[in-house]
């Protein structure tokens, strides 16, 4: 699917198919789920990376069911450019009301960055000025796991991690999603 | 002399960076994001995964509604003073009395929130409890999304907005437990949710003084 | 005019301190109080705090005006929806060589005139919005000290366009 079949489709979705909330709900309750886990890990940053990651993981496990339904786009994407346009501008579309750039691949076509113009997990937020947090913290983790584990369900097996943050003092907020196999067809996928 | 910098960040190093263009949480609009919509899906998965996180570490039911209550504590406390903020400088008002601080709850918090008001706001009849009201909904939208394992029957993830409105009531010097009660009602509000607000006896009893003074 | 400016939390522990003078009417924004000054404002500001209390109570309003005077020394209060409170304290320049009074009513001279009530009130209300956006961030706590130099700024810009 062309990039703007795909965001056509994501703004179609989004403006019939989709109940919606405040985001600011969403803003706060992200919020305080982080604040919590630097709470609980006594600022740990690393750990919470990791926590964040496995939250979104679990949800990207579940997630990617209803946005196959929703988007009704049940055939396999014919590569993984053109997965990392459905992702950006079809997945960030009907969940967040974003549509993050895809930008930076390789030449081998297996890897691609995501950078945030606008992200709604962070609205409000400024980090810890403890020295560490703006080193080690990635606020917005959670969204690597769930490309991870919603990928993961279609075959495919990824790697992701954010590279810059606004909230870190960087220019951009930018996440590398590197693929890094297809899961054999026959291997039924893990059970969440 | 009275400029100085707090002591704890006279280490030259701290302090934190910013990109380039400036961008902090000081240049965004407050009201930026005030319309703003995003989907439910995206709640009830983080929702859900506060939910399962929370229950992780706790032992019961009432354990994990006590979590569940902290973190929607400070929520609490944002938000009054950003609802506040967003209405027009000249009638920015600050809750003076129950009924004032209920309603502020039960309409500006909760049409922020859920995008409607709460159904009901009672006081107790009892009269040895004159420091307990009940904000009513009949439907919580943050309950809609979880579906309660049947060992579990006894839980009311509302308890999160519980939290929301305890911080909205300490902030607004009401200090107050708040806790989520499911009241089912037939079949028509299976999920009625009635949030018990226990003001702390000082409240009752200012109120009183402010009441007979006026 | 010297200003003291203080923000106090819910424990009326100090959140912040930022000392300002005049910038209108020629001002230089520099603040002239006494040398020993320091001291005796924080005890003067925190002396006015069971007054603040007094009057939010009685007005819903966030602005409470100018509740308090002690000898040449006025104090104005808002009080934010979670019970923080601004405190500036204002003291005209007795002698002040600096600063030509033009009219008797201005920011920079009388304290108590409805154009320094109202020059005042929009200091507040722009360092409120600044204040709001402190305690929006999902890691600020209340009664945190606020350290950010971001935040210092913004309050001497409303210093300087208001005061």
């Amino acid at each position: 699917m062309s990039s703007n079949r795909a965001a056509r489709l994501g703004e179609e979705i989004w403006k019939t198919r989709i109940d919606k909330v405040s985001a600011e709900l969403v803003t706060l309750t992200y919020g305080t789920i982080v604040a919590q886990l630097c709470k609980d890990f006594d600022n740990d940053y690393i750990e919470v990376n990791k926590q964040l990651d496995r939250m979104g993981y679990n949800i990207g496990l579940r997630l990617i069911e209803d946005f196959l339904a929703k988007s009704n786009t049940m055939k396999r994407c014919s590569n993984f450019r053109e997965t990392a346009e459905m992702i950006a501008k079809v997945g960030f579309k009907i969940f967040l009301n974003i549509t993050p750039m895809v930008t930076n691949w390789t030449n081998d076509n297996k890897q691609f960055s995501l950078v945030f113009e606008e992200n709604p997990l962070a609205d409000f937020v400024e980090l810890p000025d403890d020295g560490r947090a703006q080193d080690e913290l990635w606020f917005s983790n959670i969204f690597c796991g769930v490309l991870r584990g919603a990928l993961e369900m279609v075959q495919m097996q990824v790697e992701a991690h954010f590279i810059s943050d606004i909230l870190r003092g960087n220019d951009t907020t930018e996440m590398r999603v590197s693929l890094i196999r297809y899961i054999d067809d026959e291997l039924p996928p893990e059970d969440d | 002399m009275s400029n100085l910098q707090p002591s704890k960040s006279s280490s030259a190093k701290e302090g934190l960076r910013y990109p380039s263009s400036g961008k902090t949480i000081y240049t965004r609009p407050l009201n930026r994001t005030k319309n703003a919509e995003i989907s439910q899906a995206a709640f009830a998965y983080l929702f859900g995964e506060m939910i399962s996180y929370a229950q992780r570490k706790v032992t019961g039911i009432q354990d994990l509604e006590k979590r569940l209550n902290a973190q929607g504590h400070p929520i609490g406390i944002k938000l009054l003073d950003l609802l506040l903020f967003r209405e027009p400088a000249r009638t920015q008002v600050r809750p003076r009395t129950i009924v004032e601080v209920l309603h502020f709850i039960k309409q500006q918090t909760w049409v922020h929130l859920f995008g409607r008001q709460a159904d009901r706001l009672e006081k107790s009849n009892n009269a040895d409890t004159p420091e307990e009201y009940m904000i009513i909904d009949n439907e919580p939208l943050v309950n809609s999304f979880i579906s309660v394992p049947k060992e579990m029957s006894q839980l009311n993830c509302a308890a999160f907005v519980a939290g929301i409105v305890e911080g909205i009531c300490d902030g607004a010097g009401f200090p107050a437990r708040v806790t989520a009660h499911t009241v089912a009602e037939g079949e028509m509000w299976p999920g009625k949710t009635v949030f018990l607000v226990k003001f702390e006896i000082e409240v009752v009893d200012r109120e009183a003084y402010l009441g007979d003074r006026k | 005019m010297s200003y003291h400016f203080i923000i106090l939390g819910t424990q009326d522990n100090p959140l912040f301190s930022y000392v300002l003078g005049t910038s209108k009417q020629g001002g230089d924004g520099q603040a002239r109080f006494p040398p020993s000054a320091a001291h005796l404002n924080q005890f003067v500001l925190h002396s006015s705090l069971d007054i603040a209390e007094e009057v939010q109570w009685g007005t819903g309003h966030l602005y409470l005006k100018c509740i308090d005077k002690f000898f040449n020394n006025y104090i104005s209060c808002f009080v934010t929806g979670s019970n923080t409170k601004f405190m500036l304290l204002h003291q005209p320049t007795q002698q002040g060589p600096g600063v030509t009074t033009r009219s008797s009513a201005a920011i920079g001279a009388n304290p108590t005139s409805p154009q320094t009530e109202e020059a005042i009130r929009a200091f507040f209300q722009e360092v409120y919005e600044s204040w709001v956006k402190t305690v929006m961030s999902p890691f600020y706590g209340l009664n945190k000290e606020i350290r950010s130099p971001v935040f210092r700024q913004k309050v001497a810009a409303a210093g300087r366009k208001y005061l």
